[in-house]
């Protein structure tokens, strides 16, 4: 079975589910966070020798780890309605702990998944723009120069803390070992899949400027790009991705 | 220069800040308490970071300090604060120098203990104990759940188990026992960790780069941190040496999370188990140094004014 795991207003991901589905892939099946959350079964098991993973729906849809051939993973949080009547610190504890749950049971599965977690974001390492600004220069990518100050005020988006707002944004997903979309020189192709490579995504999206000067310019990455851009590339590319062998056991 | 960040009473910082002076470093120290007092910004330039701190009337250059020790307590809990709503002024600024600070973590140049990023494996114990095992390491069977039926059979199966947070959120290890399997209905609600109780030696080992400091933790409670409560006694501390192979292990296991300094707790079973339970990022080692006399402060010391590239 493959699996594609999303939040129920993620526009994106219902557009590559049916996209996957016309290149043939299945059995697909597309699992929403918010019904994840209402599971009637969790059993999560590790050892020395394996690992496990078995859920069974509310609905009765079962999904076992060793049965799954590839998951496209695009889930942020653990929904919390669940929770909603709980007292805030209970709230918070639960959360912490699904969260490092799911951040282990997405980790466990034998097959592709894109993006592995990370415990800094499910679908993917969510990482703060200086870092990414770091990251992005030492992969070779021409960079802005960046600056941070703790009297920046804290509510304001981080496009503000650049020194030069960038005119014209375009963004080159990296998917597996293809950059698609965006049109990129051929010169940034090396430096995408650099940067996707050290900050382990499978799956990227990374922002440019394109300047006056013809130069293109970092201006950020997210592990959860809207894979739209990209067209039928990006779907081509998903399906190779998807398709890789399956990893060795952790 | 040495950037000591945290509350400097604070027994771990400041065995390390006394261990910087005899080593004749130069240290300065972030304290937290006295956010107030303090600017913090750095600034990245074809990837290279710099940036200022200015507290106390004086202004440091951050590419100046060649490494730096983040012992960082939460925020949110400071006495400064104590009674100012979630978005206070006060809180809002402390916040933001704390986030100052750790992003800088993740780009300073030298040698950070440890930086923020690779930190957050500790979040997750399972996720984390799946890396360890690349290492070589044994685990114990775990179970998460929220089936009391598989918690039967699990308890069945392995006659004693233990439950514990699934995050990094600190708990108490206890015993399963009568009371929790009354109670177990409520795990249907959130799912829970247990895992097989291993009988054996506690072993905290600290790695600091690849150095290593092996201690055996003899006591009877399911925690030791809690022996006293738990067996009416606190745990003994004795120094240990280690098999050259798990020493080596240790450091790489350290490396391969991308820390420089770690408190790795193992157990070390009548079966030859070595049993890796979680590797602790920001170990609280003066504890250990306390009871056994391991230079831990000092060698963490070395670390920090140690020339790197």
């Amino acid at each position: 079975m493959w699996l594609v795991l999303c939040h129920s207003g993620d526009v994106a991901a219902l557009w590559l589910y049916n996209g996957l589905r016309q290149r043939g892939l299945k059995p697909l099946q597309l699992v929403s966070a918010e019904v994840l959350a209402c599971s009637r079964l969790w059993e999560h098991r590790l050892a020395a020798g394996h690992t496990t993973v078995d859920i069974t729906l509310h609905d009765g849809r079962a999904i076992h780890g060793d049965g799954l051939r590839g998951v496209v993973n695009r889930l942020v949080a653990v929904p919390m309605d669940l929770w909603r009547r709980a007292s805030p610190a209970d709230r918070a504890y639960v959360l912490q702990e699904l969260t490092a749950f799911y951040v282990s049971w997405l980790m466990a599965l034998p097959c592709p998944v894109l993006n592995r977690p990370s415990p800094l974001g499910l679908a993917g390492a969510w990482r703060h723009q200086s870092h990414w600004v770091w990251l992005a220069a030492r992969a070779g990518l021409r960079t802005p120069d960046y600056i941070q100050s703790s009297q920046n005020p804290i509510d304001r988006p981080g496009a503000l803390r650049r020194r030069s707002p960038p005119p014209k944004v375009k963004t080159v997903l990296v998917i597996g070992d293809r950059v698609v979309g965006g049109q990129p020189p051929g010169a940034l192709l090396a430096g995408c899949l650099e940067l996707a490579r050290v900050s382990g995504s499978g799956i990227l999206g990374v922002d440019f400027a394109d300047g006056p000067d013809g130069e293109w310019t970092f201006v950020g990455a997210t592990p959860l790009p809207d894979l739209r851009l990209g067209g039928e590339a990006a779907l081509d590319a998903l399906m190779i991705a998807l398709h890789r062998e399956r990893r060795e056991s952790l | 220069m040495i950037l000591l960040c945290g509350i400097p009473s604070e027994p771990p910082l400041a065995l390390v800040r006394e261990a910087l002076a005899e080593l004749n470093a130069c240290s300065v120290a972030f304290n937290q308490r006295c956010f107030a007092d303090m600017r913090l910004s750095f600034e990245i330039a074809a990837g290279i970071a710099g940036g200022e701190l200015s507290m106390n009337g004086a202004t440091f250059r951050l590419q100046d300090f060649t490494g730096a020790y983040l012992r960082i307590m939460d925020d949110r809990f400071l006495p400064e604060l104590k009674g100012q709503p979630p978005d206070s002024p006060a809180r809002l600024s402390c916040r933001a120098l704390h986030d100052t600070l750790l992003q800088w973590s993740d780009v300073a140049h030298g040698n950070i203990v440890n930086r923020c990023s690779p930190m957050a494996s500790n979040s997750s114990k399972p996720f984390q104990a799946q890396l360890i095992r690349r290492h070589g390491f044994d685990m114990p069977e775990t179970l998460i759940t929220n089936d009391p039926d598989l918690v039967d059979d699990f308890l069945a199966r392995h006659h004693r188990i233990i439950y514990k947070s699934i995050s990094g959120v600190r708990s108490i290890v206890r015993t399963f026992d009568k009371d929790d399997a009354q109670r177990v209905d409520l795990i249907r609600w959130c799912p829970v960790q247990f895992q097989e109780f291993i009988e054996g030696e506690n072993v905290r080992v600290h790695v600091v780069g690849s150095r290593v400091f092996a201690t055996r933790v003899v006591s009877e409670a399911t925690d030791y941190r809690y022996a006293h409560e738990q067996v009416g006694q606190a745990a003994q501390l004795q120094p240990l040496s280690l098999p050259d192979d798990m020493a080596e292990r240790c450091v790489e296991l350290t490396a391969g999370l991308g820390l420089s300094f770690a408190g790795i707790d193992l157990k070390l079973s009548p079966e030859n188990r070595c049993i890796c339970f979680e590797v602790n990022p920001s170990p609280g080692f003066s504890y250990f140094e306390a009871h056994t006399g391991q230079p831990i402060a000092r060698a963490v010391a070395e670390y920090l004014i140690q020339v790197t590239d």
